[in-house]
């Protein structure tokens, strides 16, 4: 993969229409983005339908990147996640609760187990110092789009004890990742 | 999914509002008043922005998937052919007439003697950067005044001329000072003229090394006859 400068060198060109930069910066990028749309997704096709509508965002919103103060690789997998998670709620929208199938397991699976081993050590690290429950909430919440009732359905707990909970253990997370 | 309290919760304050809304906990209503909060707040932003980069860290162990070949043809396909800025034509000309109007109310402290023959404001979509600049062909100068807005700490602001379908070309780094008088060299003279864009982008101390923007286009604008 290209790494965080090129692929800023490409955003910033595809702000200004250029299509050789958009093409670049689909090669660089495009297979960790699928892989994390396959991941929240669950579904081929939905993926790539997502992928696509992930880069028309991109081209769309490239002149917008640095706004927010993000590095390139995270803004990118943030649009693709935001996307996945907003696509995977329409659908839980119009499927009947009962019959809904159920989503790609965000609870610790082999990524996690990786991402112990990675250079991530850190953040895996940190989840490991919450309470079991509410790293795999977090995880949840990020990778399968849970909303809070979701969660607090799953922990069977009252919403907002959910709710408190989550945040406390967020805090102890960033307590963690600046020490 | 409602259930939010209107009082404040009571562990984490901002920050942990912040990671709630990168890992999409808040609802319809808690998101939007979050948004608008972090187009004011700078220190929510970074608080977003430091939780984004954390969570985006889950992904990590996720590997990559190649795509089929075909979805390269059809993403490149949304691509128009047209740079993207040129759709935003009526609102740049509607910009500039904006500008045009402040001009004249403020006096036009900073217009040289001459009547410019060009003008532009080259903004931010969100306007936090907005430039006003105008060219008089007779002397060859462009004059660049910073009306809000600058770079960063340690990152400088550079102008980029864009004729036609052609590369940007530099203009130059902008000063610190809000105004620049620039001398534009002979040979774009002739490029900087009505339907050209300017805009800015935040660049390295000294300039792009490329002689291409490499950092973000902070603020676009079309060049129109005054």
């Amino acid at each position: 993969m290209a790494d965080r400068n090129q692929i800023e060198a490409l955003i910033a060109r595809v702000a200004l229409g250029d299509r050789s930069a958009f093409g670049a910066l689909y090669d660089a990028t495009s297979a960790k983005l699928f892989g994390v749309l396959l991941r929240v997704l669950n579904n081929r096709d939905a993926a790539e339908d997502a992928l696509q509508e992930v880069f028309e965002k991109i081209w769309r919103n490239a002149a917008r990147y640095q706004v927010n103060g993000l590095s390139p690789m995270t803004w990118l997998i943030t649009i693709a996640r935001n996307h996945a998670i907003d696509r995977l709620r329409r659908q839980r929208a119009t499927e009947p609760l009962d019959t809904a199938p159920e989503q790609a397991d965000a609870a610790p699976g082999p990524e996690a187990q990786v991402i112990a081993k990675s250079e991530m050590g850190r953040l895996s690290a940190c989840f490991d110092e919450l309470e079991a429950d509410h790293a795999d909430a977090v995880r949840r919440a990020y990778l399968g789009g849970e909303t809070y009732a979701e969660l607090a359905a799953r922990f069977a707990v009252p919403l907002n004890t959910m709710r408190t909970r989550l945040r406390r253990s967020l805090m102890k997370l960033k307590e963690c990742l600046t020490r | 999914m409602t259930g939010r309290d209107d009082i404040p919760p009571p562990d984490g304050g901002d920050d942990a509002l912040a990671a709630e809304y990168a890992l999409g906990l808040l609802d319809a209503e808690g998101a939007r008043a979050f948004e608008a909060r972090l187009a004011r707040e700078p220190d929510l932003r970074a608080a977003y922005a430091r939780w984004a980069e954390h969570f985006a860290g889950l992904t990590d162990g996720i590997a990559p998937v190649t795509p089929p070949a075909r979805l390269r043809r059809r993403v490149l396909g949304i691509a128009p052919r047209r740079p993207v800025w040129r759709r935003g034509w009526a609102w740049a000309a509607g910009a500039v007439a904006a500008a045009l109007l402040v001009w004249i109310n403020a006096g036009a402290p900073f217009l040289p003697d001459a009547e410019p023959e060009f003008v532009a404001e080259i903004a931010a979509e969100d306007r936090a950067l907005v430039l006003a600049a105008a060219y008089d062909a007779d002397t060859s100068q462009l004059v660049v005044d910073r009306q809000s807005g600058q770079a960063v700490s340690g990152r400088v602001l550079e102008l980029w001329l864009i004729a036609g379908d052609a590369a940007p070309v530099s203009l130059g780094v902008l000063p610190d000072d809000p105004r620049a008088e620039i001398a534009v060299p002979q040979a774009l003279r002739d490029l900087l003229a009505a339907g050209a864009i300017l805009a800015v982008s935040d660049e390295p101390p000294g300039g792009s090394p490329t002689g291409q923007p490499t950092g973000a286009v902070l603020a676009v604008g079309q060049i129109t006859a005054s």
